[in-house]
């Protein structure tokens, strides 16, 4: 059943989860790669838990099915959790443990070797900087330190599929980046489905991104196809002194839209003459400081598919 | 070994919680010194009467069934024979036993015909006992006058025994409290599950290869030690009380560990059913205070109506008690608490099972 030639380390088959007539999980078809890294981005409550959860065979799937790494998540659900390792969207620890004995609790239950178990377990907590305090009780720690625990938990007995689940949740930049630059440095060696509500970290960590929305992917493929392919319209933002309405009617006559606040104008098209634009404004005899064309983000892509705002 | 890391580690999130720990080593301690305090009064609080008929004639049948039921502070049991009223008085289970001597329905109808005749009954007790010595021949006299009709006094022969082994209430009641002290395990057992799967913490154990029975097996080893800690406590406290250990203390020990198993296996069958510690707790001690009730726990179930014995018989709580004070103060051995044993390792065997098969199913809702 599980063909040499399968490259795909997470397939989904129309995986669906219905709670009550709330539609969670609409029949969701994914291929993940071997050592791709794959973001699901997208709001609260668009369904990216429930399909973590029944990846890693805590939620029944009401229809449709999934393979981790050729094991079908239904069938072979013992299989499947010795492949994976999950960092959960909340922090969970055990709080009277230490952060080393959080880590081994977990090492043993995947069976590891204790020699092995410590040396992997010193590792991981030199890399995120807690071997300093690896004998305090978890209890004790600091939001963005249990994170850091909540995530090598996920990483100990080396899984070859990591699910992390939202993993910088309510954490200040400073710590996401931290995190960010752990995640980086285990593209390729590991297949990786993060969930995030972030488009930023979507857009910095992920190879390719699925927009959820709803229970469904409404659009996937990489960071820059999503933006390019996907976004009909440009926007160009000008700061420019002196900006008269004869100014703005000359560019409305040409522009779709056109807005002006103060001594900032935004202009949106299909197609936007960037030359034509400050040509135009220097004859109407305004003054241009600065003039650029806006870079898409994975906001104005769900704002266009959706209709809504990424964030609440 | 999974299961070995689930157990240690919830003993070290017990032992490493102080209050936790108090609570759970220190109540037994509380619990023990407060009803021994509140039970070590000397006697029972009614008197426990034999009665063996050597007489055989309506008139002794009317006097054990009519006359003696009357007196309220009388528990009349019959006996056959004179040498099984000794053991049971021996055992304390009687205060004294009386024997009507051939004669007796004679003697009187002779009464009740007019003609003065003597009559006498034949009492044995505990000589110890002062109680028995003033206020039952007191009272077996009363009984029986009115009985035969008749204005002078009826002798009452008194054969005083010596009863080495003088049973108090708290020799009586101290295996209640124990098995008390074991029913409080099935919340003390729901609640490290729940609280696992209310914080999320069993669900994140559950993306790990973890098999229902490592679960069930992880648990219950921390709260087995507990439970051991927790018996011998029990009886220390019972034993400093002044609770008299006349039997196999190994023995009395197995049947509190056998019921300990129970409650532990009722806990955790609870914190499968539960979704939370608010529900878990009210449903546990829903489950264990009827049952201490209904088990003999504080009062002796003797008396009770056949269907409610036949409940409480159902549990192995009412077993646990009937045997360890077999054992305890009566001194009997395997032999004669064989059937309860046998129930009770029944029972842990099943309860477990039904936790293993309870667990898999809420594996993945």
């Amino acid at each position: 059943m599980n063909s040499p030639k399968d490259d795909f380390a997470v397939q989904t088959l129309n995986l669906t989860r219905k709670f009550g007539d709330l539609v969670a999980v609409d029949g969701i078809d994914l291929n993940i790669k071997k050592g791709e890294l794959f973001a699901l981005l997208g709001p609260n409550g668009a369904g990216k838990t429930t399909t973590i959860n029944m990846l890693c065979c805590l939620l029944k799937p009401t229809s449709g099915t999934a393979r981790i790494m050729g094991y079908d998540i239904l069938k072979q659900p013992f299989r499947v959790k010795g492949t994976i390792g999950v960092s959960p969207q909340e922090t969970v620890l055990s709080e009277r443990l230490n952060s080393r004995e959080n880590l081994e609790l977990i090492g043993r239950t995947h069976g590891m070797e204790a020699t092995e178990l410590k040396s992997r377990s010193r590792e991981l907590l030199a890399t995120m900087g807690l071997e300093a305090r690896a004998k305090d009780q978890v209890r004790k720690f600091s939001g963005g330190m249990k994170r850091r625990l909540n995530i090598i938990m996920a990483l100990v007995h080396d899984p070859q599929v990591v699910f992390l689940d939202e993993p910088t949740l309510g954490l200040d930049p400073q710590a996401r980046r931290a995190i960010w630059e752990y995640i980086v440095r285990l593209k390729k060696e590991k297949t990786i489905l993060l969930t995030t509500h972030y488009m930023d970290e979507a857009d910095f960590l992920a190879d390719r991104i699925g927009i959820m929305d709803e229970g469904k992917i409404v659009a996937l493929g990489t960071s820059h196809e999503l933006k390019n392919s996907l976004l009909e319209m440009q926007t160009m933002l000008i700061q420019a002194q002196d900006i008269t309405e004869a100014a703005i009617e000359k560019i409305r006559a040409k522009y779709a839209e056109v807005e002006a606040t103060g001594d900032t104008l935004k202009i949106s098209d299909k197609q936007l003459g960037f030359q034509e634009i400050v040509d135009l404004l220097h004859e109407a005899g305004v003054a241009v400081r600065s003039a650029y064309m806006k870079e898409p983000t994975l906001e104005d892509v769900f704002l266009q598919i959706t209709g809504k705002e990424l964030r609440e | 070994m999974r299961l070995l890391a689930l157990a240690i580690r919830s003993l070290k999130e017990t032992y490493r919680d102080p209050l936790a720990l108090g609570f759970l080593l220190g109540f037994p301690l509380v619990f023990m010194l407060l009803f021994g305090a509140i039970f070590s009064g000397d006697t029972l609080p009614e008197f426990a009467v034999g009665v063996i008929d050597e007489d055989n004639t309506m008139m002794s049948q009317a006097f054990i069934d009519q006359a003696l039921p009357m007196v309220p502070v009388l528990s009349v049991t019959t006996y056959d024979d004179a040498d099984t009223a000794l053991k049971d008085l021996k055992f304390g289970e009687l205060n004294a036993y009386i024997v009507i001597p051939p004669g007796f329905g004679q003697q009187v109808s002779q009464n009740w015909q007019g003609a003065k005749a003597d009559i006498t009954l034949n009492m044995t007790y505990d000589e110890s006992d002062v109680m028995i010595s003033e206020q039952l021949i007191t009272i077996i006299n009363e009984v029986t006058r009115a009985f035969a009709q008749i204005e002078m006094p009826v002798t009452v022969n008194a054969l005083p025994i010596h009863v080495e082994n003088q049973i108090d209430y708290i020799d009586f009641i101290g295996p209640g409290i124990i098995t008390f002290g074991l029913l409080i395990l099935i919340p003390t057992s729901a609640r490290p599950i729940v609280r696992d799967k209310e914080k999320g913490f069993l669900a994140r154990l559950l993306t790990t290869p973890t098999r229902p029975l490592d679960f069930i097996l992880g648990y219950s080893l921390a709260l087995v030690a507990i439970t051991i800690a927790q018996i011998i406590i029990f009886i220390f406290g019972a034993w400093a009380m002044g609770m008299e250990i006349i039997g196999n203390l190994g023995l009395a020990f197995l049947i509190f560990f056998l019921t300990g198993l129970c409650s532990v296996g009722i806990g955790m069958v609870i914190a499968s059913l539960s979704k939370s510690e608010n529900q878990a707790e009210p449903l546990a001690w829903l489950f264990s205070m009827p049952l201490a009730m209904l088990s003999g726990c504080w009062f002796s179930i003797e008396l009770m109506p056949s269907y409610i014995r036949a409940v409480a018989f159902a549990f192995p709580y009412a077993h646990t008690i009937e045997a360890s004070r077999g054992i305890l103060i009566r001194g009997v051995g395997l032999e004669a608490v064989g059937s309860d044993f046998l129930f009770l390792a029944g029972w842990a065997v099943a309860i477990f099972a039904i936790g293993v098969v309870l667990f898999r199913r809420n594996m993945r809702s």
